[in-house]
């Protein structure tokens, strides 16, 4: 008897042994011939979900750009976009957003939120530009003359056009989001309290996500009231910065709106493809600053995103 | 007592000695696919009703039983063949696996882990969106 005998022997032993220990009384199917046959169906299992983690870990690689609405700027491009967000049972932080969640019910949660103002980020991508001024006359460039003596004058100095510089504000506020089977709200009140702008905005947002199969698609608007500290801080031409090529400048207080869309094609749990587009229609007195070029922001961004 | 240790030795014995060229050969590579894989449940949900497709093919013909990790029995078995399909609805409310065994055997010839995604939170403020310049997904 060579080792393999001794080997299934010994097999077949254990087998039954454990056969008649375990008792199997679950119904075995009968083999069919047939390739395909109705389609059987079974109750759910159900079980509690896991518990969310505490951390939000993300990031998305792709590409896209959000247009600057300043003169001499640049658009923002955006390659990478970083997700990182930590939940407590009330303190949470959410991209550079730190809150505390007051009330927490079955309709609303309302969170008191820390953030700095966004609207800064546009004067990080600005250039400068030298303008000469000259006069013409009949078609051609004439020398500028003195207006009593009519003397002409030398050539003027190339002038400085730029952006002036703005500072980031830390603002305080008020949050509270909204769910249902109709979407998702969201209102907020926002005070800066870092004394740099020292005005507010109140804000409203609504978005609706649809669910099929891997596809989610949630299309988003909202509508934003800026007070006129806020907009003429950041949009106005303060009388130290005006000068020949920037004209002084207040800017009022008032709404401006903006409408997106988030698409997502999920390929895994943890990665999908994402497709997103936002545009937002600047307030009426922030377009026409001086320093503004274009009424609109608008942005996009394509690529994967992992969530980890 | 002492029955079922002898018997529990001869079973570790068994799988310790050496197969040789009189062993039955290794089962040929099967293939099982399955669709969809994943399952998206969104607010006011608990489960995603779906009926899947699962389809085999094996480079030989052979015996296997299709296995659901939520029911005890197998969903169903064929005969010695090389390939097969099968529909099967379901309502998914987490991750779990459809395997191909042969018949009254816990072993997974092919195995596909079906996956479930919350893409919503019972934490609203996990759902709450920054009006940041990058923030765009």
């Amino acid at each position: 008897m060579n080792i393999s005998i001794w080997r299934h022997w010994l097999m077949t032993i254990a087998l039954c042994a454990a056969a008649s220990a375990t008792h199997a009384q679950s119904a075995t199917p009968t083999a069919d011939a047939g390739s395909e046959g109705p389609p059987t169906a079974a109750p759910p299992v159900m079980r509690p979900l896991p518990e969310e983690k505490s951390w939000r870990l993300g990031i998305g690689l792709g590409y896209g750009e959000r247009t600057n609405p300043l003169i001499q700027s640049d658009d923002i491009p955006v390659v990478v976009d970083l997700d990182i967000a930590w939940f407590g049972k009330r303190w949470f932080f959410d991209n550079g957003d730190v809150g505390f969640a007051l009330l927490d019910n079955r309709r609303f949660t309302t969170n008191v939120v820390a953030r700095v103002n966004s609207d800064r980020a546009f004067f990080a991508k600005t250039n400068t530009r030298f303008v000469t001024f000259a006069l013409t006359s009949g078609g051609g460039t004439v020398p500028i003359a003195d207006p009593i003596t009519g003397v002409p004058l030398p050539q003027p100095p190339p002038t400085a056009l730029k952006v002036p510089q703005r500072d980031y504000a830390v603002e305080l506020g008020l949050e509270t989001l909204m769910d249902g089977e109709w979407g998702e709200a969201t209102f907020r009140a926002f005070r800066d309290v870092s004394d740099t702008h020292n005005g507010f905005e109140i804000s409203a947002d609504y978005s609706y996500r649809w669910t099929h199969g891997r596809l989610s698609i949630a299309p988003s608007v909202g509508v934003a009231y800026k007070s006129a500290a806020l907009n003429d801080y950041y949009w106005g031409v303060q009388p130290g910065e005006a000068g020949q090529t920037l004209l002084e400048y207040h800017a009022d207080g008032g709404f401006g709106w903006e409408g997106g869309i988030r698409t997502s094609y999920y390929l895994s749990k943890s990665m999908r493809l994402a497709v997103s587009a936002n545009y937002e229609r600047l307030q009426d007195s922030v377009a026409r600053s001086p320093i503004v070029e274009q009424p609109y922001v608008f942005g996009y961004f394509a690529g994967v995103a992992w969530q980890f | 007592m002492r029955a079922r240790l002898a018997l529990l030795a001869a079973g570790l014995l068994a799988m310790a000695l050496p197969a040789t060229a009189a062993d039955p050969p290794l089962r040929p590579p099967v293939r099982l696919i399955v669709k969809p894989l994943l399952c998206l449940i969104d607010k006011g949900a608990t489960s995603c009703a779906v009926t899947f497709d699962i389809r085999w093919k094996s480079a030989v013909e052979a015996e296997y039983c299709l296995n659901d990790e939520a029911q005890p029995a197998p969903l169903r078995c064929w005969p010695k063949t090389l390939s097969g399909e099968h529909r099967h609805e379901r309502l998914v409310t987490q991750d779990f696996a459809f395997w191909l065994s042969p018949p009254a055997s816990a072993d997974r010839a092919a195995e596909v882990k079906i996956e479930v995604l919350r893409v919503d939170s019972d934490d609203r403020r996990r759902e709450r969106r920054s009006r940041h310049v990058w923030d765009v997904l």
